[in-house]
């Protein structure tokens, strides 16, 4: 057995560079081309039976999306629901992570952890009991409503993302200004904003995109007034025309997107995972 | 003095904290707990106590089913996870060329929304996508493979949509590893199929296991990936919602108290998870 590994493995050390590049483009495939015929659908018309590609290449179905999908409406309500959630968020945020950032905090890692505890619990577990509570409070099917229901899974997101920008802070610099005669407004705003604004943006656009893109939460709390792309994507799927959620989900995955290159460029992606890495 | 000022400086720091705190109870625990009351009242009333929503779902002949079912996905995906992740980071480790690029494809699955990867899946699985054309025109296979609302393709779905986790980890610790022991143990005389199975796996199996984790606890809770793409098949957090969106009157003790112990085995999880993560390197 290990001696037929060990022939395997020679056999693979051979061949190794067309193995290696077979691997990682068939990996890169696997990965990318339900995206890709996403995006065909989308613009194809008579795809139907053994074609890899469309005949005829169309517009049609964003219109549909447009006009029978009401995406006008789906969207400003998607970015105002957005808006509202990340404003709160970083409000709530700002302020906690400051402190779990840079003051004596007791108990600071178990504090941290309880607080990230929304994004390791299955939301379905909690959307239950706000959607209950929302119910009671009339807060169902209003923008606010779902807002504060994403600021849920929002708020742990910008917590952890500003509590680390701050404690990144180097407390030498602020020292240095005020050594140098500046004062606290000015270092404030001249040596602290500057350093601590790439770190609010990227919470920004997290929590941004989380909840844009937040599927479990806004379905617990949603109405007719407030449904979002995603729900919206969700009913289309329920309805069966591929080809407008399609074109639905290309609408919905832009944000994501920029997200993508963002995040390759300016953060280490296992900060995005871990939340608890500190622990 | 210095006892006031204390004081006033705990103040400060309860204050800042306050804002986080209160959007955890409000929009977390204070959920949870009314969760939890849910599922101990008898259904459709809301005075009372009872454990029978407990007893009717452990009882439920379903119920085996949907447990068994949710591990199942969230273990098998696990493990190919693992199986993926390991070569691709080995590989990918070694910068070769176009490494930018599959370093921004693992982040793919984790940063689309999970609606239009299991939407593009099923397009792309399906009876005429691209892989049964592939099978069909270049293997000359006779009759499309059925992948779509098998149990197979809800794995092929898993592990798409969750790898990542357990890919990021296990790179991001096999590049902070120093090469002096590696190349200690080749000069040593190690093979390379030794170096990696003696000295590489082991030194970054805590990065390994921590994604892993990662991987099973959102498996486990997957909610939109098996209410679009998984049919019949129903884990527990698709249970959960059918109670609500399917049953009329909506049978909400039920499914606060399949929540409940969804939570639960969720928080069990996490501690696993925790203690991994504080045991020192190996």
């Amino acid at each position: 057995m290990t001696a037929l590994a060990k022939r395997y493995w020679h056999a693979l050390i051979n061949q190794k560079k067309l193995f290696i590049y077979t691997f990682l483009w068939s990996f890169f495939l696997w990965i990318t081309s339900p995206f890709l015929i996403i995006l065909l659908k989308s613009v194809g018309r008579n795809w139907f039976g053994k074609r890899w590609l469309p005949p005829e290449l169309t517009l049609d179905w964003y219109k549909w999306a447009l006009t029978i999908a009401n995406i006008p409406q789906v969207l400003s309500n998607t970015l105002i629901i957005a808006a509202i959630a990340v404003t709160i968020s970083t409000l709530l945020a700002l302020p906690t992570g400051w402190a779990l950032g840079r003051r004596k905090v007791p108990a600071k890692e178990v504090l941290t952890s309880i607080i990230l505890l929304p994004r390791m619990i299955p939301p379905i577990a909690y959307a239950l009991g706000i959607a209950q509570i929302f119910y009671r409070l009339h807060l169902v099917d209003t923008h606010l409503g779902v807002a504060l229901a994403h600021v849920a899974i929002c708020a742990p997101y910008a917590i952890l993302v500003l509590s680390s920008t701050f404690e990144g802070l180097d407390e030498r610099v602020l020292e240095a200004a005020a050594v140098c005669g500046a004062s606290q407004l000015r270092t404030f705003f001249h040596v602290t904003l500057p350093l601590v604004l790439p770190g609010i943006l990227s919470s920004i656009i997290f929590t941004f995109t989380t909840s844009y893109n937040e599927f479990t939460l806004t379905l617990m709390t949603y109405g007719p007034h407030t449904i979002t792309l995603p729900v919206r994507t969700y009913l289309a799927v329920g309805e069966g025309y591929w080809e407008v959620t399609s074109a639905l989900s290309i609408i919905l995955i832009i944000p994501s997107l920029f997200v993508l290159f963002m995040v390759q460029r300016q953060v280490q992606p296992e900060k995005l995972v871990g939340g608890f890495k500190g622990v | 003095m210095s006892h006031f000022t204390n004081k006033r400086q705990n103040l400060i720091t309860f204050l800042l904290l306050s804002p986080g705190l209160a959007g955890f109870f409000g929009l977390f625990f204070y959920p949870m707990l009314v969760t939890l009351f849910r599922s101990l009242r008898p259904e459709g009333q809301t005075s009372g106590w009872t454990l029978g929503n407990y007893a009717a779902f452990l009882s439920d002949p379903d119920f085996r089913g949907i447990i068994w079912l949710t591990f199942f996905l969230a273990i098998t995906s696990t493990f190919l996870s693992i199986l993926l992740s390991v070569p691709l980071a080995l590989l990918l480790r070694r910068k070769p060329v176009g490494h930018r690029l599959f370093r921004l494809t693992i982040l793919v699955p984790i940063t689309v929304p999970g609606l239009i990867g299991a939407l593009g899946l099923l397009l792309f699985w399906g009876s005429r996508g691209w892989f049964n054309l592939l099978l069909l025109q270049v293997f000359r296979l006779k009759a499309p493979l059925t992948i779509n609302y098998t149990l197979t393709g809800l794995v092929i779905f898993y592990v798409w949509h969750y790898f990542s986790y357990t890919a990021i980890t296990t790179l991001s610790t096999l590049e902070g590893l120093d090469p002096a022991f590696e190349e200690a143990a080749r000069v040593a005389g190690a093979t390379p199929w030794q170096v990696l199975r003696y000295i590489v796996i082991p030194l970054i199996m805590p990065g390994i296991l921590s994604g892993s984790v990662l991987t099973f606890m959102a498996a486990f809770g997957a909610f939109s990936i098996p209410l679009i793409t998984g049919g019949n098949y129903r884990p527990l957090s698709v249970a959960i919602y059918k109670q609500i969106g399917i049953f009329i009157p909506a049978r909400w003790s039920a499914a606060s108290a399949m929540a409940m112990i969804m939570a639960a085995l969720q928080v069990v999880f996490l501690i696993f998870y925790m203690r991994i993560l504080r045991r020192p390197m190996a």
